[in-house]
């Protein structure tokens, strides 16, 4: 019997419909299944409270490659980004640490802190600017198999090596250093205003179960500072109607292309004969056929989950099973009937349409680490703010705002497991210590949404909540990702693949793992 | 004043790695002079690997390594010890007390780890691969590393790119569930770090110090080594003499010892690499300069001894109860505070103790108390003494390995300073590792003198 479609994508994430959308643009048959009402993953806008828009998880947008952008035509589909482009840290004594979308007015604000770190500051930005271009052709390269033997590895290998040794003595150094140290220590090697330290450091952290202390975390500072928009390096920002209009204009694009996408259609299992996947089998028993079944999900669940172990080789299964997902974020949504005034920025102000990271120092985050390492929500978390509404007024009512908030540390293993109360005594924790910088927040509030990491694995099936289908630490990278001699997009079972972010090179709102997949798929002739 | 007579080298530090590097070019035909600030030879055991290789090539003998069986002894919750020893099955065997289901993963563990410490020892005994250069030579001794590793089986290579970069958390977490034996290892984990065993590189660190002990041992040997050398003729050994590198104009030309200075061709430091350049600044780089600053060697292990009433029942004792209390008593640390709990742990001959104690960011009554409870000794019979300076003259973290260490670019022992060399434990591979760094150094200065 021929099959039904040339490909079955699971899941109609961002990087499940970026792989449908280069799949059915190579004319191929395209079948996306999304088991949620609609499609986007992680990266979806519902209307929680009447009127308000909220960017359920995540909220802001950069990492999405630019080619794909090209490649889909997604502006013409509706990717509209504005730019989200100050920062401000309220300090605990009432001042503050601005960055803010002039560079001569960063480095006049940083110089008020520290005229040495103001110098600083330029040469690091270099440094960082080069370090994001030696590493970004890496975020387009399907990763070599260090283990293989086969010609092809070890010449892409070598090529591989090659393209580091070019990149100069100095930039190399630099680069083993951001691969295996401590954010704090990274930068404690560049500034000394600890407000300025803390608050960059944050980015090291998102997503991670790691510390500012914790070495590994440099790294994912440059996993953000590979932010991209059109072209434009470390431009981060906010997609008119939420992240889910990015989700909706990457399904669009693969409409565009002949795609079937189908929502609410939860996949049971992978049907597999012979060592090969032939099609899926949906939770209402309805059969489809395919040449080629790709899984968007993460690791786990697409090997978990939806195969039998038996089909594959029991060292596979023991590395998925080492898998570390250990999701350490949470959300929350608010519903604003007015805007908050900050007391180290008082009023409303342009301050509003940019990000305020909740980063006083260096030990007030590391502090919330703690907290998390040993079983328990932050007392006083790490949070980034930003005000949707301000960027793109459609997302509230007239003179109505909504509030997102992403904080950490919540971590997935909470000590006694979460529970309803456990989740409003973290919202708490999380408005009271906002209050605190903002006092008469909570008076604003009309409405408010927690999300756990365990919300975040029962609405999206995010196995942990980790956002980004498996932490980004060092043995979780590049051909270790998401294990070793399995990090080019195919599978142990033949014709089944795998899309997701659990593969290289990892989270955010890429997309690239799912480009990468779909040129992996095309390339093997499906 | 007679002129002081010249000399080829000059080794400033009479520890392992001097000594080593010395030996090395004496027998070279090198006429070579030792200094040493301290008043006599350091009696004290040399904790760490010794090369085979340095044994029989400098022609020691009497060389004792000791490596006691049963090598650790840890309390357990309940009453009585877990003993592990030299013998895996009997490792085993006390492990199944407490965890079938460790016990029975244990000798895959240990055959593992060993394969992995061999990756290492092979990466030891010569200079770290240079992973810029564009000489052929080169480039063929780091490929030649890489078949070497690639020829140990695809497990290995993965086991290689997954372990190194982990926690020691992560990969005890990975393999076993009981709470003494993953704090028994984990200890060796954070090892003069001023890390806990839930940062990554941990596994790394935990793997250096398993380098040269036989399967399933994870506590390295102590070695006479540093005495024999001592008292091996060939080389002339100044004790008491404290020395600081001469250069002038961006050359070494000897060092000074008081009023005198002691010209040579070569000055070799087994000293701190941020000790050694503090007086040659002014002739450095300022780059080089901030990379020296930045070199990451925050003490904070506390060593001393104990008195015992009676000779021990222990060989080791590890007091780290599980790899919370360890990573509890570095969130001290991390804050610059000293722990409440600290990690001890005592090597017993008769009733002598000689401890470890981490971490340790001061010493103070309230410590050397703290000590002598878990020890349960009178608090006056325990005396700690800080480190100074970082026993490994920089941590052994994975941006200070290799090509790294000491600083990004001067890995070859080499310095900006023309006939001035480095050979102690703040260079490659590092602390723990007896005379491997000399020996290295010393190769590298006869190629290029």
């Amino acid at each position: 019997m021929a099959a039904a479609y040339d490909a079955i994508v699971i899941g109609g994430g961002h990087n499940g419909l970026v792989t449908a959308a280069y799949l059915a643009r190579a004319g191929k048959k395209v079948l996306v299944l999304e088991k949620r009402p609609r499609v986007g993953g992680a990266a979806v806008t519902e209307e929680i409270f009447p009127g308000f828009k909220f960017t359920m998880f995540s909220y802001v947008v950069s990492l999405l490659r630019p080619e794909i952008i090209r490649d889909l035509d997604l502006p013409r589909h509706g990717l509209h980004v504005l730019p989200l482009e100050s920062t401000v840290t309220p300090m605990e004594n009432g001042d503050y640490l601005a960055a803010w979308g002039d560079h001569d007015e960063t480095r006049r604000e940083l110089y008020r802190h520290s005229p040495r770190d103001a110098e600083a500051y330029d040469e690091y930005g270099r440094l960082m600017h080069h370090m994001a271009h030696a590493v970004r052709p890496i975020l387009s390269m399907v990763p070599p198999d260090p283990t293989s033997f086969d010609p092809r590895d070890l010449l892409a290998l070598l090529r591989l090596g090659k393209h580091f040794r070019g990149i100069g003595a100095e930039r190399l150094h630099a680069l083993v250093k951001l691969m295996t140290m401590s954010s704090a220590d990274f930068l404690d090697e560049w500034f000394e205003t600890d407000v300025l330290k803390a608050t960059k450091s944050a980015s090291g952290i998102i997503g991670t179960f790691l510390g500012p202390r914790s070495p590994g975390t440099a790294y994912v500072l440059l996993h953000h500072y590979m932010g991209e928009l059109d072209g434009v390096f470390r431009a981060w920002g906010f997609a008119k109607g939420g992240t889910g209009a990015v989700s909706e204009a990457i399904a669009s694009a693969a409409r565009g292309f002949g795609a079937e996408i189908r929502c609410d259609a939860p996949v049971a299992r992978v049907l597999v004969k012979g060592g090969r996947a032939t099609g899926v089998a949906l939770e209402n028993g309805d059969e489809f056929s395919a040449k080629v079944v790709v899984s968007g999900l993460d690791p786990r669940r697409t090997f978990l989950e939806l195969i039998e172990e038996r089909e594959l080789p029991g060292d596979f299964v023991s590395d998925i099973k080492r898998f570390k997902f250990r999701g350490s974020s949470g959300k929350v949504n608010l519903a604003l009937d007015a805007l908050p005034s900050f007391t180290c920025m008082p009023g409303v102000g342009r301050q509003h349409r940019g990000a305020f990271s909740i980063s006083p120092s260096l030990e007030y985050v590391e502090r919330a680490y703690d907290d998390a390492k040993y079983g328990e929500f932050s007392r006083r978390p790490y949070m980034d703010i930003v005000f949707p509404s301000m960027i793109d007024p459609g997302m509230a009512p007239p003179g109505k705002h909504v509030m997102s908030v992403f904080v950490q540390y919540a971590p997935y293993h909470l000590n006694g497991g979460w529970n309803d109360a456990k989740r409003e005594a973290f919202g708490d924790a999380v408005l009271n210590t906002i209050e605190s910088f903002a006092p008469g927040l909570k008076s604003q509030i009309l409405h408010r949404q927690v999300i756990t990491p365990l919300d975040i694995e029962r609405i999206t099936g995010l196995s942990e909540g980790n956002i980004f289908q498996g932490e980004l630490a060092l043995h979780q990278l590049f051909f270790m990702r998401p294990a070793a001699g399995w990090a080019k997009f195919r599978t142990p079972v033949r014709a089944y693949y795998q899309c997701g972010a659990g593969t290289h090179p990892g989270g955010g709102i890429m997309g690239a793992s799912g480009r990468l997949a779909a040129l992996a798929i095309l390339g093997d002739g499906a | 004043m007679s002129p002081a007579p010249r000399w080829d080298a000059v080794v400033i530090g009479a520890d392992v790695n001097g000594l080593v590097a010395a030996h090395y070019l004496a027998r070279a035909g090198r006429r070579v002079l030792v200094v040493d600030e301290g008043a006599k030879p350091d009696t004290r055991p040399e904790i760490g690997w010794v090369p085979p290789k340095i044994v029989r090539e400098l022609g020691m003998t009497g060389v004792r390594i000791e490596q006691p069986d049963p090598w650790i002894a840890a309390p357990l919750s309940g009453g009585g010890r877990l003993e592990l020893w030299r013998d895996v099955t009997k490792s085993a065997e006390a492990i199944r007390r407490l965890s079938p289901s460790d016990a029975a993963k244990w000798p895959e563990f240990c055959t593992r780890m060993r394969r992995l410490a061999g990756v290492l020892e092979a990466l030891y005994v010569q200079p770290a691969p240079d992973v810029e250069t564009r000489e052929v030579g080169e480039l063929l001794r780091i490929a030649g590393l890489g078949l070497h590793v690639r020829r140990l089986g695809k497990q290995t290579v993965i086991d290689l790119l997954r372990i190194l970069p982990m926690s020691i958390a992560e990969l005890l977490d990975d393999w076993f569930e009981n709470d003494t034996l993953k704090g028994v290892l984990g200890a060796a984990g954070v090892w003069h770090l001023r890390q806990g065993p839930r940062a990554g590189g941990t596994a790394f660190n935990f793997l250096h110090h398993h380098v040269g002990s036989p399967p399933g041992v994870f506590r390295p040997p102590r070695s006479t080594i540093t005495s024999v050398l001592a008292a091996l003729p060939g080389v002339e050994t100044r004790w008491g003499t404290e020395a600081a590198v001469v250069a002038v104009g961006g050359r070494a030309t000897g060092v000074r010892v008081g009023s005198d200075e002691y010209s040579a061709a070569v000055v070799v430091s087994s000293a701190d690499p941020q000790q050694t350049f503090e007086p040659l600044k002014p002739q450095l780089d300022a780059e080089f300069v901030r990379a020296v600053g930045n070199i990451k060697s925050r003490s904070i292990v506390a060593r001393g001894t104990a008195k015992l009433e009676r000779p021990a029942d222990f060989k080791t004792l590890c007091l780290a109860p599980s790899l919370d209390h360890l990573e509890r008593a570095y969130d001290d640390a991390k804050y610059g505070r000293t722990s409440a709990r600290p990690y001890v742990e005592a090597v017993a001959t008769d009733s002598r103790l000689d401890l470890h104690v981490q971490y340790a960011v001061t010493i103070d009554p309230g410590l050397v108390e703290k000590v002598a409870a878990a020890l349960g000794v009178p608090a006056g019979q325990v005396s700690l003494e800080p480190q100074a300076g970082h026993l490994y003259h920089g941590e052994l973290t994975l941006d200070q390995i290799l090509f790294m260490r000491p600083v990004p670019g001067w890995s070859r022992y080499r310095t900006p300073i023309e006939g001035l060399y480095l050979c102690g434990p703040g260079t490659h591979p590092g602390g723990g590792i007896a005379g491997a760094a000399g020996r290295n150094a010393a190769r590298v200065i006869l190629k290029e003198t």
